[in-house]
């Protein structure tokens, strides 16, 4: 069995950029680097492990109620997430406020669990799970690199267009920092990516 | 496979105890890390209307300069214990912390001020809140915000208390004396009434003790 097929969701089957899926989150956390970072790590623990546990007891689930089911076992692993990252992350869980709270009704990690965990084993649902968070991390992370690049001039808050641009005359674009220029650059993204 | 509905009750059942005893057994493990978190928070933010900023660890800085005070005031004719933070500043004047606590739109929002030992001019203020609106409501724990708080006066020319209004439409447009107004959040309006309230309410109990550290100058 070869790892490359589940490759997918990284450019073919991009889970933002050819699904459309998660837009809400890849608009409001990429502002910077970081906590974009923060939350791709945060979506892909919690689709890699909900598609693990729901694929470990697929065969249990009565069909009727396998949405509440799945409900259930996302809503645990996001409250699990959001607990951890206000223990030892308390700065990054108060900058992504309640967007955390919000994987829950992210239409990746469910779409995953209808479309893959239910009806195949463990392992492979675990590895969809962990490339489809990849996936939406990938796009997260360049949306917050060029937001954060040019809209604050910083990358993960260090400075690094020199100072010598501001005096000449350079000026950040306060566009970037808001929701509307990440609109336009996913859907750039998804223009490139398609042409 | 057919799955009866006394089936489905007791998977149900069973999922759910699962997850709930997960759940609980995480938040009891990590509450004290939590708590640790907030308190190094509510540290912080002290410190910072009373301006002092970027401060190598707070904890150790804090109990430096800060003093916490257990003061009784009058609220609705009732006595009752109120915190009152001392710190003393650079130049070694004192300035006084009060702790703030009101609504907003969609919950709690909270803050301290920092008032000059004057008792009067605004040292500094800073507020926080659970979830407002973000980009909207969420915008009153920006320090660009807060800072217009700073040089601000509680009482007028007479000592009669004023508070901080906060003016829909900006101080500028409106007839509220630029000394006692601040701007309010655009689109946050909710939340900035709720701003305004828990100033005014939050500060009154405190006006006699304010009107005491006046005078002792």
């Amino acid at each position: 069995m070869s790892i490359k097929k589940y490759f997918g969701p990284l450019s073919k089957n991009n889970p933002v950029l050819v699904q459309i899926l998660g837009v809400c989150s890849a608009l409001a956390v990429t502002a910077q680097l970081k906590p974009a970072f923060v939350m791709a790590l945060s979506v892909t623990v919690v689709t890699g492990f909900s598609n693990l546990v729901i694929s470990s007891i697929r065969k249990m689930i009565p069909p009727r109620i396998r949405i509440v089911i799945q409900l259930v076992v996302i809503a645990t692993m996001v409250i699990l997430v959001d607990q951890i990252l206000q223990a030892f992350f308390y700065d990054m869980s108060k900058m992504l406020s309640v967007f955390v709270g919000l994987i829950i009704t992210n239409c990746i990690v469910m779409g995953r669990l209808e479309a893959f965990a239910m009806g195949n084993p463990p392992l492979p649902s675990f590895l969809d799970g962990i490339f489809n968070g990849l996936g939406f991390g990938l796009v997260l992370i360049v949306v917050g690199f060029i937001r954060e690049l040019l809209g604050s001039g910083t990358l993960w808050n260090v400075q690094v267009i020199p100072t010598s641009f501001y005096e000449a005359g350079y000026m950040n674009n306060g566009l970037m920092m808001l929701p509307p220029m990440a609109l336009l650059l996913i859907g750039v993204m998804i223009w490139i990516q398609r042409s | 496979m057919k799955f009866s509905n006394t089936y489905i009750f007791i998977f149900t059942t069973v999922v759910v105890l699962i997850c709930a005893i997960i759940l609980t057994l995480a938040s009891v493990g990590l509450q004290p890390f939590q708590q640790a978190n907030r308190q190094k928070e509510r540290m912080t933010q002290i410190l910072t209307a009373s301006g002092y900023k970027s401060i190598g660890d707070p904890i150790q800085f804090y109990n430096s300069v800060a003093e916490e005070r257990e003061v009784e005031v009058l609220v609705d004719g009732k006595k009752e214990q109120r915190q009152m933070i001392q710190v003393k500043l650079r130049d070694s004047s004192y300035c006084y912390v009060f702790p703030l606590k009101g609504k907003g739109l969609w919950g709690p929002i909270w803050g301290y001020i920092a008032v000059k030992d004057d008792g009067n001019t605004i040292q500094g203020a800073v507020f926080d809140h659970k979830g407002e609106t973000p980009g909207l409501g969420d915008e009153i724990s920006t320090e660009r915000y807060a800072a217009q708080f700073e040089g601000k006066l509680l009482f007028d020319q007479l000592g009669v208390f004023q508070s901080i209004k906060v003016v829909k439409g900006g101080v500028a447009n409106s007839n509220i004396d630029p000394n006692h107004g601040v701007d309010a959040v655009s689109g946050g309006t909710i939340t900035s009434q709720g701003l305004e309230t828990m100033i005014a309410k939050g500060l009154e109990p405190y006006i006699p003790l304010l009107k005491q550290i006046n005078k002792k100058d």
